[in-house]
């Protein structure tokens, strides 16, 4: 802090703040100063020397990711690091934070981190329905894994609405029916999961003709008394 | 049947863990908790006031600490000489308000901190909200801190708060919740932060009322604890998240109270302070938010807590902040 206080800023500085950030990651003034120091260093303003100091400051802060892994700062860092990088790796990024879902599939900083890398892919992309369709088959596959995850439902239904306005209305009603039965799947292994009626109920108010309104309530009516015949006592469609 | 027997808060023991709190100075957990000491102090204090024990820590000496966390930028560190961020801004403003020492303070120079935060940028997609700092993270929760700050000073009109309130919209999904921002999910912490900011902005009407607390009612559990996410396990902090926002909706009654308080009961230590779940080890923030949330089912001998600004309503109503209620729709009813 006192070499803070002085307006330090050189690599010896960077190497004090390193060792108090791996003892603790929750000390955002050292974060802030971290910052500071790099854009005040000479090797900052020339692209190829930030790139590798940027580089090796991701790597750090994979050595740390364990150390805390709900680290608001942390996680802000490394937005930075990426941000302020001239030629970043998105995909790379993608990949990471995959394997970080793979371990934990409901990180909530997992997931913001996610929608964060996918917007700067969107931006930087020639195609950027092709980014939407890859993110919604990602949500696919973490539901078909595991249908009470609801991070993924959540994803989802921000990527629907996008997936539908894609598509004719032929293909809109195609997209409708896979909703449909992964939405009847969830129900079916558990009636009592509040989540999925939820997400049926959306489903109902976003269509935007009656007749497609009236179909999804037809297949959850009948959804809704198949179920009662299995389990009369399940609340959700009681 | 507990093994403290039903409905036994441990008042004394609860004083003495808060009071102890400052003297383990030597320790590695008071060096790990450096950056958060305000919000700390704030949760202590706290939880003191709703135990009707205001005066067992020095009032003096913390208005002394806290005047000492504030920066040149007219926000609070969370310790001396640490940067400025809204998170130990509010802390600072609330423990001043209830020791009575916010005239101590320049409130003008506190709403140009806060305001010089707001931002309608390329990083927050073209809306208006509230950055944690000039760092730029931005959060719901920071929305909320930006208008419950000024409005201590009452320069709230000084935000651009139908612009805020719109961002605050956006993060609204289709259970009802709210998520960090737009985009996130839904988590029981950040439906309060959202609730509370558009509780002070006089702007309940964006709420879908009967999702959203159909969604909060789902967080408790069996075991009478609640949740921040379905299918995540329960904590004690969760009694004040999601009992503060269904006090807001006017839908506390949603929730089993009786089942409630034995949960956090059981979560007690008998050394003093509350754990997230029983068992395990206790600290201050859930030691406040345990008793916050025990106090908003009107557990007997608690001191009321305001659901929006998480302080005494005493307190709040001596500020003049209790007008948030005159604003909620008149169609509600507890």
């Amino acid at each position: 802090m006192d070499l803070k206080a002085t307006s330090v800023f050189t690599n010896d500085a960077l190497d004090a703040t390193k060792r108090l950030l791996e003892q603790n990651t929750e000390l955002h003034t050292v974060w802030n100063y971290r910052r500071t120091i790099f854009t005040s260093l000479d090797e900052w303003q020339c692209q190829d020397t930030r790139q590798e100091m940027l580089d090796g400051e991701l790597k750090f802060l994979l050595g740390i990711i364990t150390k805390n892994i709900k680290s608001y700062w942390m996680w802000n860092h490394r937005m930075w690091a990426l941000s302020s990088l001239p030629r970043p790796e998105w995909q790379r990024e993608l990949g990471l934070v995959a394997k970080l879902l793979a371990l934990d599939a409901r990180n909530y900083h997992g997931w913001d981190y996610r929608r964060f890398v996918v917007a700067q892919l969107k931006d930087a992309a020639t195609d950027k329905h092709e980014v939407d369709t890859q993110e919604f088959a990602f949500t696919t596959e973490q539901i078909n894994h595991d249908c009470a995850n609801h991070s993924a439902w959540h994803n989802r239904s921000k990527l629907l609405p996008e997936i539908l306005a894609q598509r004719d209305e032929d293909g809109q009603l195609e997209v409708l029916q896979t909703e449909n039965d992964l939405i009847l799947n969830a129900i079916y292994t558990d009636p009592d999961d509040q989540n999925a009626w939820l997400y049926y109920d959306w489903l109902l108010d976003i269509q935007k003709s009656d007749e497609d309104r009236c179909r999804l309530l037809r297949n959850k009516i009948a959804a809704i008394r198949e179920l009662l015949e299995l389990e009369e006592d399940s609340k959700r469609p009681l | 049947m507990t093994m403290f027997g039903t409905n036994q808060l441990l008042v004394d023991k609860h004083v003495e863990f808060i009071q102890n709190l400052d003297k383990k100075q030597d320790g590695l957990e008071y060096w790990m908790t450096e950056h958060l000491r305000v919000s700390g102090i704030y949760w202590g204090l706290v939880a003191l006031f709703l135990l009707d024990r205001p005066q067992a820590l020095d009032h003096e000496q913390i208005i002394a600490y806290v005047r000492g966390c504030q920066n040149a930028d007219g926000g609070f560190g969370g310790h001396t000489n640490h940067d400025s961020h809204l998170l130990y801004t509010m802390s600072s403003v609330q423990i001043l308000s209830m020791l009575n020492a916010l005239d101590q303070i320049d409130g003008k120079k506190v709403t140009k901190y806060v305001l010089s935060l707001q931002q309608t940028n390329k990083q927050t997609n073209g809306q208006t909200t509230v950055c944690g700092d000039v760092w730029g993270e931005h959060d719901t929760r920071f929305a909320f801190i930006a208008m419950a700050v000024l409005s201590f000073f009452n320069t709230q009109d000084q935000l651009d708060t139908n612009g805020i309130v719109e961002y605050i919209r956006g993060a609204m999904n289709y259970d009802g919740g709210f998520g960090s921002k737009p985009g996130g999910e839904s988590h029981a912490a950040q439906v309060y932060t959202c609730v509370a900011a558009l509780a002070v902005a006089g702007r309940l009407d964006v709420v879908d009322r009967d999702r959203l607390s159909g969604w909060l009612a789902e967080r408790q559990l069996l075991c009478g604890g609640m949740n921040g996410r379905p299918q995540k396990l329960e904590d004690v902090c969760y009694a004040w998240w999601v009992g503060s926002a269904l006090d807001i909706l006017r839908r506390r009654h949603w929730i089993s109270a009786e089942k409630l308080v034995e949960f956090v009961v059981s979560a007690q230590d008998e050394n003093g302070g509350i754990a997230d779940r029983p068992g395990d080890v206790a600290d201050v923030y859930h030691t406040c938010f345990g008793i916050a949330g025990l106090s908003l089912v009107r557990y007997p001998g608690l001191n009321e807590v305001d659901p929006v600004y998480c302080m005494p309503r005493s307190v709040v109503k001596r500020l003049g902040l209790h007008k948030w209620q005159d604003k909620v729709p008149k169609s509600w009813s507890q």
